[in-house]
């Protein structure tokens, strides 16, 4: 029994030992005083000037003589409001200054959240081993999150290497990330094709396949309608709802027919983004089959269905009221609610 | 001496003793692998420090989020608390107070408040629930709906805020309690970094007595200048950065607390909701969701993340703390009786092996056997019966530990997350580490004996929450 008396008193001095330190360490910090804060303070006003008096000399003397960690964070938050041939200038104080040396040397060796950060900083600040540093962090780096910021900062130099590549530097973990969603927004133009060509890969996740369809569609626009229809008919329903409302942004000359069959499929999110992207689109000869949604099994159908129909104006609020004043059952009551919706009067 | 007593007696004791201080030893072992995996926990995820970086990384694929506010007799909180909730950052969130039943004005003040308007909105019953006598919206802001209900309890006002709500996430907080700016966004990053496994987040809750607040806000964070509160801070740092970080970096979180939780609302509304009538709906919910997920074979995490905070006012009398440790301690019971198949049982893996198995040993068998440890090692050591070993190892067990213990998780506070601002805060926090072992705990244990026997008698009762109001009194 002794030793379980031994040990809670070894453990006990041993935290209360390392407390004291702790509370020694931040005394120091408090005696330090306001210095953090001040030199941010000083960053920023130094910046300030130097949009308006171009003195580069002083800001790099500025930045120079305070903490490195704090000149990047402020100046990060600085950059981000600029433009033009200003940011253009104080991106040239900074590397003067060595800043996104140092910030190279943050991705290899901060913890997580530091490295995250340095990705998106090494892109902002945009010096010339900025994307050898960022395709070492995208092959190379332990955590996903990184490696997707790094794949986000590279879209954003233009230096992502092909799709399929820097997905395979993600890994399959990361690919569940909805971070993807943001890296395949930011793509350029010129390289949507790469996105088209994942999207309609049967063996690639259909969550990223949903997430290129999504961008494509909300920055491709017709252009991929035809993609778009062929997808409808994919294994996938996650694929074929996004294609579904993707055809709801773009329309089709087939739309009508592709979402009348949608309306029947068997998973209730393909059911439900067919009645969204036929209100979306406002297809009248659709009406028949949305009232019959009325009646599915799935609130979320049943609620799309009636905000399509609802959408087509008058025609489509007539045929709610008729199915509203009919005798009690499902549709009647979803019909009622939707009609009801609003202040009450 | 020991002589003296038949061999009987002795060995009744001596296995008496064995029981009291395996539990104990049991309880500590728990405690302290809980810190190992929390320190490994907060070095391998360290947080974000600037709430403006979330924003600018996640602002554009941040789910919609519903912020689900029961509120019973809250006049004197609500509108303060529903202003700073409107006022949280994050792109794309609403606002459901649900008014359940509250004898008091609080409806009235929330309609003069925010000219609320009645209005009708279509929604799935999918919950059961008391029945709604009206919903209403603002001219002021879309972001806010109030839902008036009868009286169901705050289970059924949670169902009923889940019915009307149209956003995929769910977050819920209580009426009293104050969400600092940034605390959806980062309770929703495990949501957006892996939205098809998360179903559940948890985030902290802190203790705001002593604190400035203004306007809704935490403005300056204080100690609480009476010493109960106080004993609570550390009681929550270690509930949340020791026991709950741990739980969740293995992914046995148990409970996630009802005062601050994020979950998907499908996985919610598949298992029927919160648990009327319950206890400890929080924790009711969360085992659900874990016999659901495994039932139907699906990979899915609940998680717990240190950074999002709330802030919630503690209790600051013996009477009301009685009140609601005892109640905590029927939720417990409660859950632990009604979902008793999942314990040690495979199907369930290391939920029901190590998530159940924390909550036979701490919360089932804990209070009890060290309530009966207080009375009998001592008696047994005096009368002579046992030798001092007994007494010391009990001792260590409830003194020495749990001063390593409290003051552990003060250390991975104070080294990862640096939530209190001055070195002075931290002294008076260690000091009253170590005092809550000399009184403090033992009565808690009291009352969680005390919800043990109300427990067995069958008593239902939630207690009045007596509550002086976070704007109005704590400046």
């Amino acid at each position: 029994m002794w030793y379980i008396w031994d040990l809670s008193i070894l453990l006990s001095a041993l935290s209360l030992a390392t407390m004291l330190l702790l509370i020694a360490r931040r005394v120091l910090q408090e005696r330090r005083g306001r210095a953090p804060a001040d030199q941010r303070r000083q960053v920023l006003t130094a910046l300030i000037a130097f949009t308006e008096n171009r003195d580069r000399e002083a800001l790099k003397a500025t930045v120079l003589g305070v903490q490195a960690g704090m000149a990047i964070d402020a100046g990060f938050e600085f950059i981000s409001l600029l433009r033009g041939e200003e940011r253009d200038d104080v991106l040239v104080a900074f590397n003067e200054c060595d800043l996104p040396d140092r910030v190279g040397r943050l991705l290899q060796k901060g913890n997580v959240a530091e490295r995250i950060h340095a990705a998106e900083m090494l892109a902002a600040l945009g010096s010339e081993d900025a994307s050898a540093k960022l395709l070492s962090a995208l092959a190379q780096d332990r955590s996903r999150e990184v490696r997707i910021a790094a794949a986000i900062a590279l879209c954003d130099l233009g230096s992502l290497p092909l799709l399929g590549t820097a997905l395979d530097f993600i890994g399959v973990a990361g690919q569940r990330s909805r971070r993807l969603i943001e890296l395949f927004r930011r793509f350029p133009r010129s390289r949507f094709n790469e996105l088209a060509v994942h999207a309609s890969r049967v063996d690639a996740s259909p969550f990223v396949r949903a997430a290129a369809i999504d961008a494509l569609a909300h920055a491709g626009g017709f252009g991929f309608a035809d993609f778009f229809a062929g997808l409808a008919d994919d294994a996938s329903p996650e694929v074929v709802a996004a294609a579904l409302r993707a055809l709801g942004l773009t329309g089709h000359a087939q739309a009508p027919a592709i979402l009348k069959r949608a309306m029947a499929n068997d998973d209730w999110d393909v059911r439900a983004a067919a009645a969204e992207s036929a209100g979306r689109l406002g297809l009248p000869e659709l009406a028949a089959p949305l009232s019959r949604l009325l009646d599915d099994e799935v609130w979320t159908v049943r609620y799309a269905a009636a905000n399509a129909l609802r959408s087509f104006g008058q025609p489509g609020e007539r045929l709610l009221r008729e199915i509203a004043s009919a005798e009690v059952s499902r549709s009647q009551r979803t019909a009622s609610l939707i009609l009801a919706e609003g202040p009450v009067l | 001496m020991i002589a003296e007593w038949s061999h009987e007696v002795v060995l009744a004791a001596t296995v008496l003793s064995w029981f009291i201080i395996a539990a104990g030893l049991a309880q500590t072992t728990i405690y302290l692998l809980q810190l190992v995996f929390a320190g490994y926990a907060l070095s391998k995820r360290p947080p974000v420090a600037r709430s403006a970086l979330l924003w600018q990384r996640y602002g554009d694929v941040a789910p919609p989020i519903a912020l689900l506010v029961p509120a019973y007799n809250e006049a004197l909180n609500v509108v303060e608390s529903v202003h700073s909730m409107l006022a949280l950052e994050y792109p794309n969130f609403e606002v459901v107070v649900i008014n359940d039943g509250s004898k008091d004005d609080t409806l009235q003040r929330l309609i003069d408040a925010f000219k609320l308007m009645k209005f009708q909105r279509p929604f799935e019953e999918a919950l059961a629930h008391q029945p709604i006598r009206g919903l209403y919206s603002s001219p002021m802001t879309e972001r806010l709906f109030v839902v008036d209900k009868e009286n169901g309890g705050k289970a059924d006002a949670q169902n009923a805020g889940i019915n009307v709500c149209r956003a995929p996430l769910f977050c819920v907080i209580d009426g009293d309690s104050i969400l600092e700016p940034d605390a959806l966004m980062r309770a929703a990053q495990p949501f957006i970094d892996d939205p098809e496994r998360t179903i559940a987040v948890g985030g902290t809750i802190r203790i705001a007595n002593g604190s400035k607040i203004e306007a809704g806000r935490v403005r300056e964070v204080h100690l609480p200048r009476r010493l109960l509160p106080l004993f609570q801070v550390v009681e929550y740092l270690r509930a949340f950065l020791m026991a709950r970080l741990a739980w969740s970096s293995i992914n046995t979180l148990m409970l996630v607390s009802g005062a601050f939780g994020m979950f998907r609302r499908a996985e919610v509304v598949a298992v029927g909701g919160f648990t009327k009538g319950s206890m400890g709906e929080d924790l009711d919910l969360v085992i659900k969701l874990h016999r659901h997920m495994r039932d139907k074979n699906r990979k899915y995490r609940i998680q717990f993340i240190p950074e999002p905070v709330c802030w919630t006012e503690a209790p600051e009398s013996l009477s009301v703390l009685a009140r609601q440790r005892s109640r905590w301690q029927r939720g417990a019971l409660e859950c632990f009786f009604r979902y008793r198949s999942m314990l040690f049982n495979p199907r369930y893996g290391r939920v029901g092996f190590l998530g159940f198995g924390h909550i036979l040993i701490v919360d089932v068998l804990g209070p009890v056997a060290e309530v009966l440890g207080y009375i009998l090692i001592p008696a047994f050591w005096l009368l002579g019966i046992l030798s001092a070993e007994y007494l010391l190892a009990f001792t260590a067990l409830i003194f020495t530990y749990g001063v390593c213990v409290s003051v552990c998780s003060l250390i991975l506070e104070e080294a990862e997350l640096q939530r209190f601002p001055r070195a002075r805060d931290l002294a008076v926090l260690t000091a009253a580490a170590v005092i809550e072992n000399f009184g403090y705990r033992q009565l808690n244990n009291f009352w969680r004996v005390k919800g043990w026997w109300q427990y067995l008698r069958g008593n239902q009762g939630w207690g009045e929450m007596t509550r002086t109001g976070l704007g109005a009194a704590k400046k």
